[in-house]
């Protein structure tokens, strides 16, 4: 009755419906289907294996050449190594007038989080994505959602744990949200991944006053990141006259090309000032 | 030993991508090495076997990467369709230049196809400025390598062939 051209035009039609439906879905939220774990379990010995392997190599090539300039480097780092005991000193002082102030003021300690280090054993194949691979899991008391750090700032979110490895959400990444405030005005907005290594700051309002070089930090009203950690500079702000929000771009204070180690906050404590002592 | 070949090499390939080449200092991003490999599959191998790696290959880059599931399932398989379309259409299988094409216009169309979607299914995030650039980067270093890579694929797998070919007949002697 029909023809095998048209059964096939059908079936290619058919073909790129279904496919279309499918990807729709997908992209609306970032899904799972439980077989993940598998091909992360899969591949991350592999990437464990090879980053080790390259980072051995790496640290041997190094040492070598830097035989010749450690003695001097040496007498350079006692020097500073004096002075930082000094400062290290004086940071204790301002440390404990710190937690003194604070419990006269009933605020909460944000830095008391129980978190685990982790090394990045694997980055996106993709140009378009940036999350990386971490080599810690489920047996290490990860789950889904847990926040990424670095000394620096944030770094990301878990988005899905095997049991000895997990990928991570980098801030970079186009799905990821962060809310945020202006460390000096107090503005708040979501930090919001561009994919490249900056990031913007969505829906800050054109009467709050925000500045080049102004730091960003997490307002912890998202519930995945705890208040006041860093995130990134203010890099440039762009005024459009028929738009009732700032453009704000953010270049983050984690360099991501360099990434190798982060930590993994296991337990986030609520920072809600309202419900302090 | 064409199965067997074909999952080393999607290891290999996987590895490199995701642990060698971020920190190799390259100009701009490298493209995805799983397209040669789908051209590789599309022009010398079976359609069942070459269909069933694809949707392997797919579904590990899938997971592997933070791309909605079925994002790059999708790109192997349409690239693989195009592939085998264009062989019953053309005979290039020798032809460097046609080979160095398709596999530049392979990861070409992968970014359209990352990129079509991104427009499609999430119009409201903005794409960075220097998507254009990206792309253009990619296509260079396919130009570039993809058909040295392809060549690499076939010469491995014929030579391996042989060697297992001799290896049976000697064993049937």
């Amino acid at each position: 009755m029909f023809s095998r051209k048209m059964v096939l035009i059908v079936g290619v039609i058919v073909l790129i419906a279904v496919n279309i439906i499918v990807l729709s879905v997908s992209s609306k939220r970032y899904t799972t289907f439980g077989l993940e774990r598998i091909a992360i379990s899969f591949i991350s010995p592999f990437q464990e294996l090879v980053t080790h392997t390259m980072r051995f190599t790496g640290d041997i090539w190094r040492q070598y050449f830097y035989l010749v300039t450690v003695t001097r480097q040496n007498q350079v780092l006692r020097t500073q190594l004096n002075q930082a005991i000094g400062v290290n000193n004086q940071w204790q002082e301002t440390e404990l007038a710190n937690a003194r102030l604070r419990n006269l003021l009933g605020f909460q300690n944000t830095i008391s989080e129980i978190v685990v280090a982790a090394e990045v054993i694997g980055k996106d194949p993709s140009a378009w994505f940036k999350t990386v691979i971490i080599d810690k899991g489920r047996a290490d008391g990860l789950t889904r959602g847990l926040p990424v750090v670095m000394p620096q700032g944030i770094a990301g979110q878990v988005i899905e744990v095997s049991n000895h490895y997990s990928k991570v959400m980098l801030i970079l990444d186009r799905n990821s949200a962060v809310d945020a405030l202006v460390q000096r005005s107090r503005a708040r907005g979501v930090i919001k991944g561009e994919s490249t290594d900056r990031c913007r700051l969505d829906f800050v309002l054109r009467k709050n006053d925000v500045r080049v070089g102004d730091t960003v930090v997490s307002s912890g009203l998202d519930g995945v990141y705890p208040k006041g950690l860093r995130i990134g500079f203010v890099a440039e702000v762009i005024e459009h006259d028929a738009d009732i929000f700032h453009e704000v771009i953010i270049t983050p204070f984690v360099d991501f090309e360099k990434l190798e180690e982060v930590l993994v906050v296991l337990e986030v404590q609520k920072h809600d000032m309202a419900s302090g002592p | 030993m064409s199965y067997c070949f074909n999952i080393a090499i999607c290891l290999i390939l996987v590895i490199l991508q995701t642990t060698v080449i971020p920190n190799l200092s390259l100009p701009g991003r490298f493209y995805d090495l799983l397209i040669p490999f789908i051209v590789y599959l599309g022009l010398s191998r079976p359609v069942r076997e070459g269909l069933l790696f694809v949707c392997f290959l797919g579904f590990i880059m899938d997971n592997l990467s933070g791309s909605p599931f079925g994002l790059y399932l999708t790109s192997y398989f349409w690239l693989f369709s195009g592939v085998k379309g264009i062989t019953q259409l053309l005979q290039v299988r020798k032809r460097v230049f046609v080979i160095t094409f398709i596999v530049a216009s392979g990861v070409l169309a992968e970014n359209l196809i990352f990129l079509s979607s991104f427009a499609i299914f999430s119009p409201e995030q903005q794409l960075g400025g220097d998507a254009f650039k990206i792309v253009a980067v990619q296509v260079m270093w396919a130009l570039l390598t993809g058909a040295v890579l392809l060549i690499i694929f076939r010469k491995t797998h014929s030579w391996l062939d042989a060697g297992f070919r001799a290896l049976y007949a000697r064993q049937s002697d």
